[in-house]
């Protein structure tokens, strides 16, 4: 581990309804839902309040403390990040299953994948902030296991965060516990690149 | 009420995911001592294949078909014990192995496979999430099953999917089960160069598929 490490926890986490219909396996954006279904959504989403933890945990480090991975070349630093719901939630899904409320289980498990992406975009924007405020220009934010960022560098991401002070683990295939969790980084130039938002730094 | 009516309404209770009703009349199927195997066949069956067309039509979407899927599985479980009672099996299309492959903790796509194959009229032994790849291959011995499915939702499980038809073949197994897969990273090519059976996108495909290996 290097490079000092930040905890957020004060998450306010919003949903899109829409994303949450298609989740759950609504293709056309013009079904009405009907009952039992809808009943079982607005019963689902008031769940919520107890049983989603938000919480991440990031660091920013230079390019030499990383793993020097292509993906990171010519990055001047290196934004990683975990995000998690917790575990409550998945346990509740469980249970669900155990007790045949398969729809309900469904429903549930598309809320914390939605609230999961919420904690992961809300952590995105800080760190594009960050980027900002060192007059650096902050890349998209990129996932293991998408393009030439093979899964298995997610040992990397966990060798340079405590991710156990949020309550999330690796396991040997890579997987992450609690399940509804997201890691990436951001890469933060010196210059504007095609793969960098369009925002312009802060000038000091 | 007459058996045309339960019947009639049985079918009803499936296609509108009224879980309630699909059990109450499961009750009363009992108490007026009907042919149990005549009630599935040509009660609840019917429903639930009524809910598969209004999918095919994109008129059901998946939590209809989950919640029809819950109240087949509540009237089963209501019919079972009196089955068993008067020494009848339930007819069965055939025999499932399933489970989500070793390494890998995601089930909730499994266990909707699971539910509609059952809903479906297949017997389905559910092994869970993270299973050891000679457990699919061991169990499927000792049941002797019809089908394997192997569900993986990660690029580095998947190949779990691979080691198991591989275990088959080593066994002289291959062609004794039919092997199904699916998940996230999964498709059609990927079955083809494994040389799975099937691969089943979503869990209607599944049984879709599965369905059609029988011969229906």
């Amino acid at each position: 581990m290097s490079g000092p490490v930040e905890k957020i926890e004060n998450f306010r986490v919003e949903f899109d309804e829409k994303r949450i219909l298609r989740l759950i396996g609504y293709k056309k954006r013009s079904t009405e839902i009907k009952e039992p279904i809808k009943s079982l959504i607005t019963e689902e989403k008031k769940k919520l309040d107890y049983l989603l933890h938000p919480a991440s945990i990031y660091t920013i480090v230079g390019y030499d403390e990383t793993n020097k991975h292509l993906v990171f070349k010519d990055a001047k630093k290196v934004a990683i990040c975990i995000c998690t719901i917790g575990l409550e939630l998945e346990r509740e899904v469980k249970e669900l299953m155990e007790k045949n409320e398969m729809t309900r289980a469904l429903i549930l498990d598309a809320l914390g994948s939605e609230a999961a992406e919420e904690v992961a975009i809300q952590s995105d924007r800080i760190l594009a902030e960050k980027a900002r405020e060192m007059n650096l220009w902050p890349s998209k934010r990129f996932s293991p296991g998408y393009g030439k960022w093979d899964i298995k560098e997610q040992r990397f991401i966990f060798r340079m965060l405590p991710a156990a002070d949020i309550g999330v683990r690796l396991t040997e295939s890579c997987m992450m516990v609690p399940r509804k969790s997201v890691s990436f980084r951001i890469n933060f130039y010196k210059e504007q690149k095609l793969s960098t938002r369009r925002h312009s730094p802060k000038v000091s | 009420m007459d058996k045309e009516e339960i019947l009639k309404r049985m079918g009803k209770a499936i296609v509108e995911g009224n879980k309630d009703e699909a059990e109450a009349l499961a009750n009363e199927a009992i108490k007026q001592r009907l042919d149990l195997n005549e009630v599935i066949d040509k009660g609840y069956v019917p429903g639930i294949e009524k809910v598969g067309d209004l999918w095919e039509k994109g008129e059901y979407f998946l939590p209809e078909l989950m919640t029809s899927a819950e109240c087949m599985k509540g009237a089963m479980r209501v019919l079972q014990p009196e089955l068993e009672k008067a020494q009848i099996s339930a007819k069965s299309k055939g025999k499932v192995v399933i489970g989500t492959v070793e390494g890998d903790i995601h089930d909730i796509g499994k266990n909707l496979v699971a539910s509609m194959l059952a809903a479906n009229g297949f017997q389905v032994i559910d092994l869970g999430a993270d299973v050891k790849l000679e457990k699919f291959v061991e169990k499927a011995e000792a049941e002797k099953a019809d089908f394997i499915c192997l569900s993986a939702l990660l690029t580095t499980t998947m190949l779990g999917q691979k080691k198991v038809i591989e275990i088959l073949k080593e066994k002289n197994l291959a062609g004794r089960y039919k092997v199904l897969v699916g998940g996230a990273p999964v498709n059609q090519k990927w079955a083809d160069d494994i040389g799975a059976n099937g691969y089943g996108e979503n869990a209607m495909v599944a049984v879709k598929i599965t369905k059609k290996l029988i011969g229906e």
